[in-house]
């Protein structure tokens, strides 16, 4: 998988990191937590290039040029091998970070939120592969 | 004096180190100790200065006031203090002697650390005895080879019956005198003890840790580890930061934390400001100390820069300017430690981009850094050559001082942050 990208292009960016956050969103552990707030998320990836917005308050996921023109709180931006690694629990945030292999922007308070979230988004997105027979995404 | 807490306040949304619930009233009460113990630490700091060794005596008369829990959570038990209460606690109490309370300041450094990361159980345990036994907690990360952002390359090797048995050497074990409730981190190993091949593995495994902390004070022995009292250094004698060895230390699964960069990393930026209120203090405590000389002083007659027959040097130019230049100094300090408090606790920090925030909140310290070097530096020109010799209060804080060069952040790292920041190109690394 290292000379190639982990995904062929967007629409595979879309139908499993978008359908996790479709699944996720639409999840009562996640509405509890989220409703009310102010936790709309840009994701934004290269490698295909690909954009995702997640607006948990409402519940919502768009993608592509209709991601871009929507407004969030906080923007993350990682290629989509790390997004791949990232959303299985394989990619150490901070180092990533401090490595500017990750970028996130907006209020670290809203990003914060997302922190809890994040245990049940790698559960939903393993399980997403798996369902797929996408074993070749798994990350070991 | 004691006033802390702005009209707008708000109850901080991420961070769970403080929880600022302590009112003005309690906060004052509070404070009168801290006085008392600083006039204290003002009486013998001078003797555990000369005698180099950590001042043994503070360890009852602090545990005697409320202040071990100062800073604690109010539903651990503790009084709730605001960062910013905090921070004026440790700067009154440096205005007595700042070495003593670099010492007790790493107590206020780990409780608001570890307790932002320990779960509740966790915490209703370790701060529960903060509490209740005015137990002290201290933090020895630094090693020989590198200091914070060295990875630790003390090894936490996994037991058969669960826990770790750590091996290695913190050089930097401020407090270890006093404390009884270690926080540490180390490298969790394999079976054998091979750390993890990798830079991102080592960086994962490398785990925070809280345990007991008792050894025999005569042969310095502990249960799995020894105390070597090699603290000599130019100045903060009273800290007692010693070196400590680790043989197979025990810490039981229960002393695990979290991963020490991606859980710590986050929750430690105020650290700095408790710090700067360290050296906030001793600024304090100089300009004091040069009112108190240059206000009396007299050279008699002279024959140099001035020519007169009696010459009070509270009439010379410079000392005029050179004490206002000190009081402002210390004036402007003082807003800038007191309003970066109250920007992280309203949660104002939040409108910085996120990879400044240490560094940003790193000012106030690295700013009250170079102030307080410059005051006991201009403090000793001022008073003249009486202020070198050994006992005389400048020497020391002139000595004392330059311990403001390293705790993290340091000036030369603050600024690495904020240039590297401001040129990133805008692709990511990959
Ligand atoms: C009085 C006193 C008490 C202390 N008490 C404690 C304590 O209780 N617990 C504890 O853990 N430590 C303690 N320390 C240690 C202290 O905080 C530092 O960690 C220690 O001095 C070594 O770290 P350093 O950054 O100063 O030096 P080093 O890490 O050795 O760094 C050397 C040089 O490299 C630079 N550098 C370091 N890291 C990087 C990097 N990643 N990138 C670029 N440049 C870098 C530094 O700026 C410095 O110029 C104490 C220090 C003092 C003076």
């Amino acid at each position: 998988m290292s000379d190639e990208n982990a995904f062929k292009d967007a629409d595979e960016v879309y139908k499993y990191i978008g359908g996790m956050f479709e699944t996720a969103t639409k999840t009562p552990a996640f509405i509890e937590e989220t409703q009310g707030g102010n936790l709309v998320i840009l994701i934004k990836q290269t490698k295909p290039d690909a954009a995702i917005l997640v607006d948990f308050p409402n519940q919502t996921v768009v993608t592509g040029d209709e991601a871009l023109a929507g407004k969030s709180t906080v923007q993350l931006r990682m290629s989509s091998d790390n997004a791949n690694k990232f959303w299985q629990g394989k990619l150490n945030f901070t180092l990533a970070m401090a490595q500017r292999k990750v970028k996130l922007d907006g209020k670290r308070s809203v990003a914060l939120k997302l922190l809890p979230l994040t245990e049940g988004l790698f559960d939903s997105y393993k399980q997403t592969l798996k369902d797929d027979g996408r074993e070749d995404l798994l990350v070991a | 004096m004691a006033s802390t807490q702005t009209d707008d306040y708000q109850a901080p949304t991420s961070d769970k180190s403080f929880d600022a619930a302590l009112s003005d009233e309690d906060f004052d009460t509070l404070f009168e100790q801290a006085e008392e113990l600083s006039e204290y630490f003002r009486e013998i700091g001078p003797e555990y200065d000369k005698k180099n060794t950590f001042a043994f005596p503070t360890i009852e008369k602090y545990k005697a006031t409320d202040l071990l829990a100062l800073s604690i959570p109010k539903k651990f038990g503790g009084h709730g203090g605001s960062l910013l209460q905090t921070s004026k606690v440790v700067s009154e109490l440096s205005k007595g002697d700042s070495a003593i309370t670099l010492a007790y300041n790493m107590h206020y450094i780990m409780v608001g650390i570890a307790g932002g990361l320990m779960s509740d159980e966790q915490n209703e345990y370790w701060l529960g005895r903060v509490v209740k036994n005015k137990e002290i907690m201290f933090g020895p990360f630094s090693e020989k080879r590198a200091g914070f952002s060295g990875l630790a390359d003390m090894k936490a090797i996994p037991q058969e019956g669960g826990g770790w048995k750590i091996y290695g050497t913190k050089t930097w074990g401020t407090l270890c005198d006093a404390a009884s409730i270690i926080t540490t981190n180390a490298t969790i190993t394999d079976k054998d003890g091979n750390l993890p091949d990798t830079f991102e593995e080592r960086v994962a495994a490398e785990s925070f840790f809280i345990a007991d902390f008792e050894f025999d004070k005569d042969t310095l022995q502990g249960d799995g580890f020894h105390v070597e009292r090699t603290w000599d250094s130019l100045g903060m004698h009273a800290t007692g930061t010693h070196t400590i060895v680790f043989d197979g230390f025990f810490v039981p699964e229960s002393g695990f934390i979290c991963e020490w960069r991606s859980g710590a990393f986050g929750v430690l930026e105020w650290a700095s400001l408790m710090f700067a209120s360290i050296y906030l203090g001793m600024q304090s405590r100089v300009l004091e100390e040069s009112i108190k000389v240059l206000s009396k002083k007299t050279l008699g007659a002279v024959f140099g820069a001035t020519v007169a027959s009696d010459v009070k040097v509270s009439g010379v130019g410079h000392i005029i300017d050179g004490v206002g230049d000190m009081a402002s100094r210390y004036e402007i300090c003082r807003r800038t430690l007191y309003r970066t408090c109250e920007e992280v606790t309203l949660g104002l920090d939040d409108n910085w981009p996120m990879e400044l925030r240490f560094p940003y909140i790193g000012l106030a310290k690295t700013f009250i850094a170079e102030n307080v070097m410059e005051m006991t530096k201009h403090a000793m020109s001022m008073v003249g050559g009486m202020s070198f010799r050994r006992g005389m209060i400048f020497e020391r804080l002139y000595r004392d001082s330059a311990a403001s060069l390293f705790q993290p952040l340091n000036g030369d790292q603050g600024r690495t942050y904020i240039g590297e920041y401001l040129l990133a190109p805008e692709e990511l690394e990959d």
